[in-house]
């Protein structure tokens, strides 16, 4: 079998359970996205995952969460809200694993995790802030660092 | 509201493609709500909502199961291919252009320090993706025990997700039938 053919059926195999199991959303397979692309099948090297992140995150495209203002409005069958309850505080530790992983895989250290944590506490207290801005703003900020070679 | 025959496939695909490229930031359900419902008023409040807690049980991206069911609910099966096929293509295409451009550029160093920035906001909106869900739907200490196991599990020991997700879900699903405050709230 050609080397292309087995990565390809690789990413099949390895995405197409992933998939099943996605509660919570895209977000929520993150931290698994990350293991398998750069420590079991080194798909892509640390910075190439964190660039890549960067790059899909900041593109549009169908994500998964509802914005919040829409949680918790919808009033369903009991076992409905049950299953629903059970799953929500995994579906939370997936995301905030998946947040983690990148932290741990960016080359970027501790200033990446100072300006995470600070859009963090910016997207939570202001909601209405769009993400663009956020990632435009991030962006220019260590594009600015960079060319001053502070960064 | 428009009869759901008036609505034809293409007008279907463009208002879906044009969603699908509005999606900055991954809060699809949000602005399919204010693209469908409140604009368009292709469909209810409701069956918006009750399409939206489906779309969150089932395995899936969310934004594209609600996609699936707006779609079918308009125009049967072709209006829910049409509905997908709209909102994926604009994003795909990006994004692979994009993918496209880095690789062409390659190693330098003041790409990386822009990414850099960028993968930062990232990390925060995922971050705080996953606290608002907390805040909402976790409010108590078994479901946040279960939270902070599932951290603990796959970002900090890093486990394999399918395993510990299966090992913690009916535990966590049990945790919620017998948090009688929860269930009354």
């Amino acid at each position: 079998m050609p080397d292309e053919v087995r990565t390809l059926l690789a990413l099949a195999l390895v995405f197409a359970p992933l998939s099943l199991l996605s509660i919570g959303g895209g977000a929520a397979l993150l931290a698994e996205i990350e293991h398998q692309s750069v420590s079991v099948h080194a798909w892509t090297t640390q910075r190439e995952f964190a660039d890549l992140f960067a790059i899909s995150r900041a593109a549009p495209g169908p994500g998964t969460m509802l914005s919040a203002r829409l949680w918790g409005r919808w009033r369903g069958s009991l076992w409905h809200s049950v299953v629903e309850r059970g799953l929500a505080p995994i579906a939370s530790g997936l995301i905030l694993a998946g947040g983690v992983a990148v932290m741990r895989v960016s080359p970027g250290g501790p200033a990446v995790w100072v300006a995470a944590a600070l859009s963090t506490a910016l997207i939570l207290f202001r909601p209405s802030f769009h993400p663009l801005v956020l990632f435009i703003g991030g962006g220019v900020v260590f594009g600015l660092a960079g060319i001053l070679g502070v960064w | 509201m428009p009869r759901s025959e008036t609505i034809g496939l293409p007008a279907l695909f463009a208002a879906f493609f044009r969603l699908g490229v509005m999606s900055f930031g991954g809060g699809t359900a949000g602005w399919l709500h204010r693209e469908i419902v409140e604009r368009r008023c292709w469909i209810s409040d409701r069956e918006f909502l009750s399409g939206a807690a489906l779309g969150r049980l089932v395995p899936g991206s969310g934004g594209v199961n609600l996609t699936v069911q707006v779609g079918q609910h308009l125009r049967g099966g072709a209006g829910a291919l049409v509905a997908v096929l709209g909102l994926l293509s604009g994003p795909l295409a990006i994004v692979l252009a994009l993918a496209v451009v880095y690789t062409t550029i390659g190693q330098n160093h003041l790409l990386h320090a822009v990414l850099d920035g960028v993968a930062a906001a990232a990390i925060g909106l995922t971050f705080a993706t996953g606290l608002k869900l907390l805040q909402f739907k976790a409010r108590s200490a078994g479901p946040l025990a279960i939270t902070f196991a599932t951290v603990v599990c796959i970002g900090v020991l890093r486990w394999p997700m399918i395993p510990v997700v299966l090992c913690l879900a009916p535990v966590s699903i049990c945790v919620a039938l017998l948090d009688r405050r929860g269930a009354n709230a």
